[in-house]
């Protein structure tokens, strides 16, 4: 489930299931290292989330995959092969969705992606079709220039689709759009995930990525600090939140019990460190010392809980 | 390779910009035509007249045409061009998404280069073409009938076209070259013309000195253009031009040395841009 950021060495059958892997890929800038020694596996049909503050390395490593920028050291895999042997080929599958939502501002809609058309040497009648999905029909004879940021992103996505890619790449997709907008690129990945696509997607937006996401990866200040999966982590962390009669013979109580970790007071509850199934059991032990619960509910750490104490720890 | 073609020149004939350029280029045929040639000639100053003449008349007006045309088309047309072309990609960051699509770096600047050439040859034909229709109305209009010694036939025109458009090549690499390096239009464009001004400066100053001086003239385009700008004239005979330039026909190098020289200039600027091209780090830049 949870795996360590250090290489290991995956089994034939995984290899193939790898759609993009980075190998100690490392990139420096004089004395400053944006990404290091960074070990990533991506498997086909995941939609993997690249979480990090801003700063950390997220956009210089889609860089590196995506070719536009050249590692320092280390390597990336695409479909299995190297890209220092064979770039083109494999970008031929990947469909990105860069930062800032590039276009023509001097063409339509339509003939922005017309222009990606001809250069991938997909027909015309793609280009309706992608930008039906991306709702973007209607104006798809203005000019780029008159868009607003969320419809160019749009067109972006439009654009990454064109080919049928077997990945698609996106760098913080829903930067700069308005709460619909985000909520709209949000439902678009998910349903691509659904149509079988992988989708590598960053974001600094941890309960953006808890959405969508069943993979994750954190990185900050460049390292790696985890990868795996989203419902894993965010289990992770299960406690109880109650309210008590008597706060302070609680705590007592509660301290003695042999299955809870820790309890700690949070404003006018207490938190229980256990697990979920034991909740009768603490209701129990409590009644019998005569204190009784008003409220008693399970709590689950979300992303922002275990990326904040990740991040905090490292 | 076709479809990135096709591409670009979708791009490009959206754009207002090289439509612009090309009206420009049809009013400098016409104020040649009319202004410096037919005006000068029909003016009250005799001394200029017989410049003027070879300035407006067919086929004298083809060697004029064509020095002007190589100056301000090399300036306006092809480096404005060339800059744009480039920078606009970098600006919008519209090269990204190009690149990250599976088109080799290789493929993707050839295919600007071959768009701008194609692009810049068609319009600047065009634009001579415009210009000798004028010369042959105006030399109707003055009612004369001037003789070239020896005739003039259509290779002399294709080879007088060849060497004026490989004069431009040097100053259109140098604008591209510039914009790969610096993905700036304003650099790109400032840089080209700069230099352009900055060299009429240098060739003059080492052409006051002796030997090695007058010798390294040659590191710049414009001692070998001005060679074959003056071999394109007519029984050597000189005209008004709007060329920023003095050619002293006694002072030039060897055509074929000048060929050379301009060919050897220009492989090195190409191959500057394709391997800074090849091996940078693609960026969004704003300039």
């Amino acid at each position: 489930m949870l795996k360590t950021p250090t290489a290991e060495q995956p089994t034939t059958r995984e290899q193939s299931d790898v759609v993009l892997r980075t190998v100690g890929l490392t990139r420096r800038y004089g004395k400053i290292t944006a990404v290091n020694n960074l070990d990533l596996a991506v498997r086909r049909g995941q939609i993997f989330g690249f979480l990090g503050p801003n700063g950390s390395g997220k956009t210089t490593t889609i860089g590196m995959v995506l070719g536009l920028l050249r590692p320092t050291s280390g390597y990336v895999e695409l479909f299995g092969v190297d890209t220092h042997r064979d770039l083109t080929g494999p970008l031929k599958r990947v469909g990105s969705v860069l930062e800032g939502a590039s276009a023509y501002p001097h063409l339509s809609g339509r003939e922005n992606l017309r222009v990606c058309a001809m250069i991938a040497g997909v027909p015309d009648a793609r280009i309706d079709e992608m930008l039906s999905l991306v709702g973007l029909s209607e104006r798809a004879g203005s000019k780029a220039r008159t868009y607003s940021l969320g419809m160019r992103q749009r067109l972006a996505i439009a654009a990454a689709l064109l080919t049928n890619p077997d990945l698609v790449v996106m760098d913080e997709p829903t930067n700069g759009l308005d709460p619909a907008g985000m909520r709209e690129i949000r439902g678009l990945i998910r349903d691509l995930g659904a149509m079988g696509k992988t989708i590598f997607v960053s974001s600094h937006l941890l309960g953006e990525v808890e959405q969508m996401c069943d993979h994750v990866a954190i990185l900050k200040s460049g390292r790696l600090l985890m990868q795996g999966e989203v419902k894993a982590l965010v289990g992770q962390g299960t406690a109880l939140e109650m309210q008590v009669t008597d706060m302070n013979r609680a705590l007592e109580v509660l301290a003695g019990l042999d299955f809870v970790k820790g309890v700690k007071r949070d404003g006018v509850r207490l938190v229980v460190e256990t697990a979920s199934e034991r909740a009768a059991d603490v209701s129990r032990a409590l009644a019998e010392k005569e204190i009784y619960l008003s409220e008693l509910r399970t709590r689950q750490d979300s992303l922002e809980d275990v990326f904040l104490e990740m991040t905090e720890d490292a | 390779m076709t479809g990135l073609l096709r591409a670009e020149f979708l791009k490009m004939r959206k754009r207002w910009m090289p439509y612009v350029l090309f009206i420009l280029m049809l009013a400098g045929a016409a104020f040649i035509i009319w202004a410096m040639g037919y005006s000068t000639w029909h003016g009250d100053d005799p001394e200029f007249a017989a410049s003027g003449l070879r300035t407006f008349a067919y086929p004298y007006s083809v060697p004029a045409l064509l020095d002007s045309g190589q100056f301000w088309g090399s300036v306006f047309f092809v480096s404005i061009l060339a800059t744009s072309t480039i920078a606009t990609e970098h600006n919008w960051g519209t090269i990204r998404p190009a690149l990250s699509g599976g088109v080799s770096r290789s493929s993707y600047l050839l295919t600007k280069l071959l768009t701008l050439t194609l692009v810049s040859t068609v319009a600047l034909l065009l634009a001579l073409g415009f210009g000798i229709a004028l010369s042959l109305w105006a030399t109707s209009v003055a009612d004369v009938h001037p003789r070239v010694p020896g005739g003039f036939t259509a290779g002399d025109f294709v080879l007088m076209v060849s060497r004026a458009a490989l004069c431009i090549v040097p100053y259109g690499l140098l604008a591209f070259t510039l914009t790969v390096i610096s993905r700036s239009t304003a650099l790109g464009i400032a840089g080209t013309m700069g230099f352009m001004v900055l060299e009429a400066i240098a060739v003059a100053l080492l052409g006051t000195g002796g030997g090695l001086l007058q010798d390294s003239r040659l590191l710049f385009p414009s001692h070998s253009v001005g060679s074959l700008i003056a071999e394109n004239r007519i029984a050597g005979l000189e005209y008004e031009t709007s060329a920023l330039r003095d050619i002293d026909i006694s002072d030039q190098p060897g055509v074929w040395a000048a060929t050379v020289v301009i060919v050897a200039q220009s492989a090195f600027l190409l191959a500057a841009s394709f391997i800074v091209f090849l091996r940078r780090d693609v960026t969004v830049s704003h300039g």
